[in-house]
């Protein structure tokens, strides 16, 4: 290859590159699209989220709030099919905000929680804004043997306060510290002075004309490796005392040390594991309504999904279709649930289900959404639509049944 | 006569090595001694970091995970490995014992600039919470016990042991503060375990967090006393990896090229 070619082809791999790098979108938001569609709608059902506020100042708080079900069409190649353990969490770009409290079913959960499918778990998240810009926050639930699937996201401002930004938390003694920056100088103080020892030692092995380095090969290659060289002026006795104290003066500082943090920390635990089972709430959606789904069409044209079911009201008052929810979309009848939708369910036909009443009904979602958000799975090893169906009663009180129908897509 | 004669040879084969030690070279002066030692720091420093963040990361890396039970047993271990190695290397072709606190210093600076470009300043964590630990002070105990008994068995034994009780110390002193309890969502928690819960680590769910993991708690209580044994032990056997890397890795490819070593 001659060089007027080699160096037109790295002018072309370079161009490549810039081209690349240029034309490339930002990332934003966590890819949530990108994990496959079975995952997203069989696993966790994401209902009634609601986040608090979408701008708040630095240090100033909001909360975001929902119910999680673990649902019971939960599939068996993930963690066994018998999730156990999970932790409800905030997916972020990193520490942009930090959680201050959380509860599951009523009950401070700092940590992992057990589990079990079919079972609703009432979350509320309260974060608090800490780093300055506009952020994709989404409550997420994580299953251990699973992965985590995240719920709906919302874009937050965080703006600046003057006043910067403060952690505080309050010891058992009464102390309150920021964890901003606490216990940084002794941390950072204890080991620069360690390193500024090691340094010393380095530089008495290797800076004084006594002891060469590179030219020493031409010595050791010809002493066994027991032998420090003592005889042949390789090292000295004044080596060997150097290096004791050395020792002495590291043991006595880490003495010294070891008394100053059993002092001033007197009281130390160690770290703590929480696990506990959630109390089952009060007021979950009930199960007195139960679905039997047929066939789920979707018409790619016109980015509509239409499922059909057939709908038994096993409860004692009449209810009707309101909401769609499948992994983070939710579909609402707005002529059952009044006010302002985002993304409206067509029900037809849009008449009650009587008490002990058997119906069929046809569900149908056009907002255009489902392929932008990668729901139809037409190229992955499951293609069906699921989530949950919610009913709710003339007096609001909600019922859920889950669905999971084979989709027919137009190909 | 017989031993005279032998003591003679051995006094003028002495003699020469002496010569040799002071020799003065036309092309090889201190310059070659300071770049081999500023050149490899890059090098030892990220394979230390690289072998370290491989076997004992997360447990090298956040407060909530510095616990009693598998800090001390993973940690010396991962540490003492490339430390092993360059003190084999430079004992052998220098005679310095300073294979282990080289490879601390290095280590040291190439994890804390990492930590403090990358976790701090790219990703605002607050350094209070992912700062690493240090192997300063155990190394130079490593290093000692290699001078004093010039044995690479003996550094292997007593060396990796108090290699691991001087780091624990060493690091104990700056996880003291935030094993304090404190009061935080109803429930009383070291101010490492809030750090864990309150800064957001969006791929690491709680239930990851190997802390306090085991069968082996019934030892007065002292769990970290029996781990720090176990991670003493442990670290032994990481002392000759190391060994095997600085003999089979190092040394012995260069050996097959060279005269005679």
């Amino acid at each position: 290859m001659t060089r007027k070619t080699l160096r037109r082809l790295c002018a072309l791999v370079f161009m490549a590159l810039t081209l690349g790098l240029l034309t490339t979108p930002p990332a934003l938001a966590h890819g949530e699209r990108s994990q496959e569609a079975f995952l997203r709608m069989q696993t966790i059902g994401w209902l009634d989220t609601n986040f608090s506020s979408t701008s708040v100042q630095q240090g100033q708080t909001f909360t975001i709030t929902g119910t999680a079900k673990l649902m019971d069409q939960w599939p068996n190649s993930l963690a066994a099919g018998d999730p156990k353990i999970g932790y409800i969490g905030v997916i972020a770009p990193g520490p942009v905000v930090i959680v201050k409290e959380r509860t599951v079913n009523g009950v401070s959960a700092p940590g992992r929680i057990e589990i079990s499918k079919g079972s609703y778990y009432q979350y509320s998240l309260t974060l608090v804004g800490r780093r300055v810009g506009r952020w994709h926050i989404h409550p997420s639930f994580a299953v251990k043997g699973a992965g985590t699937v995240l719920g709906p996201g919302q874009w937050i401002n965080v703006t600046e306060n003057p006043q910067g930004f403060r952690n505080e938390a309050t010891l058992y003694n009464g102390d309150r510290v920021n964890l901003e920056n606490y216990g940084l100088p002794l941390v950072w103080g204890w080991q620069v002075v360690t390193v500024l020892i090691g340094l010393a030692w380095m530089l008495w092995w290797t800076v004084p004309k006594f002891h060469r380095t590179v030219t020493n090969l031409a010595v050791t290659s010809q002493i066994p490796l027991n032998d420090d060289g003592v005889a042949v002026g390789l090292n000295s006795k004044r080596d060997h005392r150097v290096v004791n104290w050395f020792v002495l003066v590291t043991l006595a500082l880490m003495a010294a040390m070891w008394i100053y943090q059993a002092a001033a920390y007197p009281v130390k635990i160690p770290q703590q594991v929480v696990q506990f089972a959630p109390p089952t709430p009060t007021d979950a959606p009930a199960d007195t309504v139960s679905a039997r789904t047929g066939k789920a069409v979707f018409d790619p044209a016109a980015d509509k999904l239409t499922i059909q079911l057939q709908a038994t009201n096993n409860g004692e008052r009449a209810v009707q279709v309101s909401e769609f929810s499948t992994s983070t979309l939710d579909f609402k009848n707005q002529a059952v649930t009044g006010g302002q939708v985002d993304r409206t369910l067509d029900v037809q036909p849009a008449e009650p289900i009587a008490p002990g009443e058997t119906k069929q009904i046809t569900i149908s979602m056009v907002e255009g959404v489902f392929q932008s958000e990668k729901l139809i799975p037409v190229g992955e090893a499951q293609l069906t639509a699921a989530g949950i169906l919610v009913f709710q009663d003339d007096q609001g009180q909600k019922s859920t049944a889950e669905i999971n129908a084979p989709i027919q897509p137009n190909f | 006569m017989a031993v005279d004669a032998g003591t003679l040879e051995e006094q003028k084969r002495l003699d020469k090595l002496r010569q040799l030690v002071g020799r003065q070279y036309k092309y090889i002066d201190r310059k070659w001694d300071a770049v081999f030692w500023i050149t490899a720091a890059f090098v030892v420093g990220a394979a230390a970091d690289i072998t370290k963040l491989l076997f004992a990361g997360d447990w090298d890396f956040w407060t909530d995970w510095k616990d009693r039970l598998w800090w001390p047993i993973l940690t010396p271990f991962a540490l003492i490995i490339i430390g092993s190695a360059l003190q084999y290397i430079q004992w052998l072709a220098w005679r310095f014992p300073t294979g282990m606190t080289y490879t601390a210093v290095c280590l040291w600076a190439v994890a804390t600039l990492g930590r403090w470009l990358q976790w701090g300043w790219f990703v605002h964590y607050p350094l209070n919470f992912v700062w690493p630990t240090t192997m300063v002070a155990a190394a130079i105990f490593a290093d000692w016990v290699l001078m004093k008994t010039k044995s690479f068995v003996l550094t292997g034994l007593i060396g990796a042991i108090a290699f691991t009780f001087a780091w624990w110390v060493s690091n104990y002193v700056s996880l003291a503060p935030y094993l304090q309890p404190a009061q935080w969502m109803d429930r009383v928690l070291t101010l490492s375990d809030i750090q864990g819960i309150s800064y957001v680590r969006s791929q690491t769910p709680e239930y990851l967090r190997i802390v306090e993991h085991g069968t082996l708690r019934s030892f007065l209580g002292e769990i970290q006393y029996v781990s720090l044994v176990f991670g003493a032990t442990v670290a032994v056997g990481g002392y000759w990896i190391g060994q095997a890397i600085g003999r089979g890795l190092a040394i012995w490819p260069i050996g097959r090229f060279m005269k005679k070593w």
